[in-house]
């Protein structure tokens, strides 16, 4: 039995996370669902016994208030912490870490136990082979298995999916239910995957340092059921999003069965936020059917191969979707289009001409908008200071320059923090501030590197509702790339990269027309298998 | 305390220090600081580039031109010249200095005492016009004698403990302290900030391992690896640059093992401010390097530092050292010495408390 009692972390004057409570008993799955710094790690930790904390945990009837005093529960439990493979040792072999982490942690050799998570977790061919030479998802199985080497009571994952490809996923998810019904754990798991959500017996959802709501995910949409109507519509009050809206007052629409993420909308529609407007201007542009063409992409760093002839068309007014695990070749793929990064093999054409040589490039960067990962804005200059810098780079004059600093921050509503620094905001404005940088010098293409990774869920359906707008009123083309295979809902079409090679390239419409009734996630873990 | 898990993570330590290539850095550095800068750093002046305007053309005169000629110090050359031209080499970096003998100067000299040699010396450099005034004023006061001049008193000198006046012989232990600072704190800093900045440290933070355990196994390798650095360095020293050993081996072992430990003391709190590997390294190579060379009595001696200096100087566990590693080389006088023994337990006494305000400060959960 875990309990938490009005757990509160600060990071010096800064709350983490405020007056969590909750209660979880043996063989539960409690998951912690919200957008990256909602909370989630820093109860994690509290409850590891990794972070100083305000408030009692008691575990298995030993009440601990401190890292100090949660020594004596440590042999009981197991942390993985956020990122892909934190806790392994590039230089250390699958064996080497059985063999360190099975010493640190005071157990004996169980051969037959062993081999038994190495088998399922598909590293059982692999165990010579060092743990910086593993993927992404290998990474992620080996530091899952090495949590459940010390058979512990209580098992904290923190977020042990995010950026993992959709088949190691499953995989990981496998392992963990097994262990939940034969071991009878409690298991503490953070995802930004909402889907996932109905995998837990039991969820927290977290929003701005708070647990907003609790409950199975069954009992949670039922909550809202009565907010749920199906359709999307544009009003202040009520937030649309994914074909469902939410609204507190009575509508006069068809009700629909309710999404958990429906709980979020719900929960900032009852603080009294309010839904941004967005309305843009038409502009008439005459663009090729073609806007952007790849034969043939290739980049290689030294034998390892990042992107493999990669052939792409990006078509006017379009949303293109680049979906794939982390280090599937996106962002490199997405570097070359830009001329960031030298092509190796292939050919690029952009608007109709070739790529060849450094003028073309430059010419290149001025029709395209690029807004990279983790956004790459100053944290030391603020909002406005940021823009004005953009807008120079540019060659924008002071006067066009204050004029679309007024006209973007008063469209994608971040005026009121203009004088604010960026690392002081919460990452969906900065992320909306980003996409007005890439917008500043009007584009013809915009790229987008993974601009909703982390962002909560009313900022990402507020993003795609303006890169829609964008791509009908501006008649923008976007290259988006993600890793929540989810989102290739909003896209106009996808393609799916997988370790450097092109798996799927197919219209959104006649995916679910070939494979009606399954969920993206579904679909792309049967080309997954299909590609070997 | 787990003997299993201190042999777990010390295995994985040399593992790791073995296929990172960091092994390489921590053989490799030391030794390549004492080499360059045991050739680099020369106080001694030598061949300075030497003027002689003979205006007298006599016996005399000529006896001292031969007197300037054939000394190592001085590389002299007899110029026709006149006064200004000869200030025009010196402002052309063409010559150190310049000597003129006037006209009838040994006449003078005969018949009456006043009598007057002109020098003149580049003092952009202090230390090497110092030096350069010595020495002429001995060829001369020399000369003089050799020449039937009274001199009241005779200079019966002779240099104790480094006889032949090496530069090696002074400089060589002295980069042995510097070095026995620097690299056993950046490598004892960096195998923990490592853990922090990759994440590795979670394994720590969240398992029962305790902070001793975790401190012991963190700390005895660079202890270890550098142990046998004292080994090597002594060999470079002796066979090398020919320094000579003339005091305890033992003395020097010991005081290096000791010292070694207020390294890494230095680089555990290092470690417990910091959480990126560059800036652990740019931290602890600004406060190691700059007491390191500054107070080690290599540039200068400490007992002629006065007022700040001489009290920062003695907050250095450096000079403590090197003045055990001086004895050790070139004094011979080991334990017999109070003073030693004092330095000697001044020594303990950092390496103990380094490690044990280290040891306080470092907690097991994030910051």
């Amino acid at each position: 039995m875990l309990e938490v009692r009005n757990v509160t972390v600060k990071y010096g004057n800064i709350v983490g996370v405020r007056n969590v409570s909750f209660k979880a008993n043996s063989g539960e799955i409690i998951g912690f669902i919200g957008a990256d710094g909602a909370g989630k790690s820093s109860t994690m930790h509290a409850i590891a016994g990794v972070k100083r904390f305000e408030g009692e945990i008691v575990f298995n009837g030993y009440a601990y208030h401190s890292p100090k005093e949660a020594e004596k529960i440590k042999p009981y439990l197991s942390l993985m912490p956020q990122g892909l493979g934190l806790v392994l040792y590039d230089n250390l072999s699958v064996k080497e870490h059985f063999e360190f982490f099975r010493n640190i942690r005071g157990v004996k050799k169980d051969i037959d136990y062993e081999t038994r998570l190495l088998k399922m977790a598909g590293l059982y061919e692999f165990q010579d082979r060092l743990a910086g030479h593993l993927s992404g998802g290998m990474r992620q199985k080996l530091s899952l298995i090495l949590a459940l080497l010390p058979r512990p009571k209580l098992l904290i994952l923190d977020e042990p999916t995010t950026g993992v490809d959709p088949i190691s996923r499953k995989e990981l998810w496998e392992i963990v239910d097994e262990f939940r019904k034969k071991e009878g754990i409690i298991a503490l798991i953070s995802t930004a995957y909402m889907q996932e959500a109905e995998k837990m017996d039991k969820l927290l959802l977290f929003d701005e340092g708070e647990v907003i709501a609790k409950g199975n995910a069954k009992e949670l949409k039922e909550s809202i059921k009565d907010y749920t109507y199906e359709g999307e519509i544009e009003r202040e009050d009520c937030f649309s999003f994914n074909n469902r809206t939410y609204c507190l007052k009575p509508l006069n629409l068809k009700k629909a069965p309710p999404l958990l993420e429906g709980v979020f909308f719900v929960n900032a529609l009852k603080k009294g936020k309010k839904n941004l407007k967005i309305n843009l201007e038409e502009k008439d542009v005459k663009l090729p059917e073609v806007v952007v063409k790849a034969v043939g992409l290739t980049k290689k760093f030294g034998n390892f191969i990042a992107d493999d002839h990669i052939d792409l068309e990006l078509k006017s007014g379009e949303i293109l979707g680049l979906l794939g695990a982390n280090g599937a070749g996106k962002t490199t793929f997405i570097k070359m289009l830009l001329g960031l990064y030298p092509i190796d093999e292939g050919e690029l054409y952009l608007l109709g001409k070739r790529i060849k040589s450094y003028e073309d490039r430059l010419e290149l960067k001025s029709k395209i908008g690029y807004m990279s990962q983790r956004f790459a804005l100053y944290e030391e200059m603020s909002v406005k200071e940021n823009m004005e810098y953009f807008a120079k780079m540019h060659d924008l004059s002071p006067k066009e320059t204050k004029e679309k600093i007024e006209y973007f921050s008063t469209l994608f509503g971040f005026k009121k923090y203009l004088n604010d620094f960026p690392k002081d905001l919460p990452l969906g404005i900065n992320q909306r501030f980003s996409l007005s940088v890439a917008l500043l010098h009007e584009p013809v293409v915009l790229f987008l590197d993974e601009p909703t990774s982390g962002v909560d869920t009313i900022a990402r359906a507020t993003f795609w509702r303006f890169l829609r707008e964008i791509k009908e009123k501006w008649k923008i083309s976007i290259l988006i790339t993600t890793h929540y295979m989810s989102e290739a809902e909003y896209c106009d079409r996808v393609v799916v990269l997988k370790r450097g090679k092109k798996i799927v390239d197919e219209e959104v419409k006649k995916l679910h027309e070939k494979f009606p009734g399954l969920s993206f996630e579904e679909i792309f873990i049967k080309y997954y298998e299909e590609s070997g | 305390m787990k003997v299993g898990v201190i042999k777990a993570y010390l295995k994985k330590e040399f593992i790791d220090l073995w296929r990172s290539k960091m092994i390489i850095m921590v053989y490799l550095i030391p030794a390549m600081i004492v080499i360059l800068f045991g050739y680099g750093i020369r106080m001694e002046v030598i061949h300075s580039r030497t003027v002689i305007i003979d205006r007298d053309d006599t016996k005399l005169s000529h006896e001292i031109i031969r007197a300037f000629s054939t000394t190592k110090y001085f590389d002299a050359k007899v110029l026709n010249i006149t006064d200004n031209e000869a200030l025009k080499l010196i402002k052309q970096n063409k010559a150190d200095l310049f000597i003129i003998i006037p006209h009838n100067f040994e006449k003078n000299l005969m018949h009456s005492s006043d009598s007057e040699i002109a020098v003149y010396i580049d003092g952009s450099f202090p230390l090497r016009a110092t030096t350069l005034e010595g020495y002429v004023q001995g060829v001369f006061l020399n000369l003089l004698e050799k020449n039937g001049v009274k001199v009241p008193f005779k200079i019966n000198q002779r240099n104790f403990f480094n006889e032949s006046m090496r530069d090696e012989n002074g400089i060589v232990p002295g980069l042995i302290g510097l070095t026995m600072l620097i690299a056993p704190a950046i490598i004892a800093a960096l195998l923990i900030v490592k853990e922090k900045e990759v994440g590795t440290i979670f394994n720590f933070y969240s398992s029962p391992v305790s902070k001793i355990e975790f401190l012991i196994a963190k700390l005895i390798p660079p202890f270890v690896l550098y142990s046998l650095n004292t080994f090597i360095l002594f060999l470079i020293a002796v066979y090398i640059f020919k320094v000579p050993f003339k005091g305890s081996f033992l003395l020097y072992f010991l005081a290096s093992e000791i010292y070694i430990a207020i390294s890494i003391g230095i680089g555990l709190l290092v470690s417990i401010i910091t959480s990126r590997q560059v800036t652990a390294l740019v931290l602890t190579v600004l406060i190691t390097v700059i007491p390191g060379f500054l107070y080690s009595g290599i540039l200068m001696p400490i007992s002629s530092m006065t007022g700040e200096s001489y009290i920062e100087a003695h907050l250095f566990p450096v000079m403590y050292y090197n003045h055990l590693l001086y004895d050790a080389f070139l004094i011979a006088q080991g334990f017999n010495s109070p003073k030693n023994v004092e330095y000697f337990f001044i020594l303990i006494f950092y390496a103990i408390a380094l490690l044990f305000i280290g040891s306080l400060l470092l907690k097991k959960e994030l910051k």
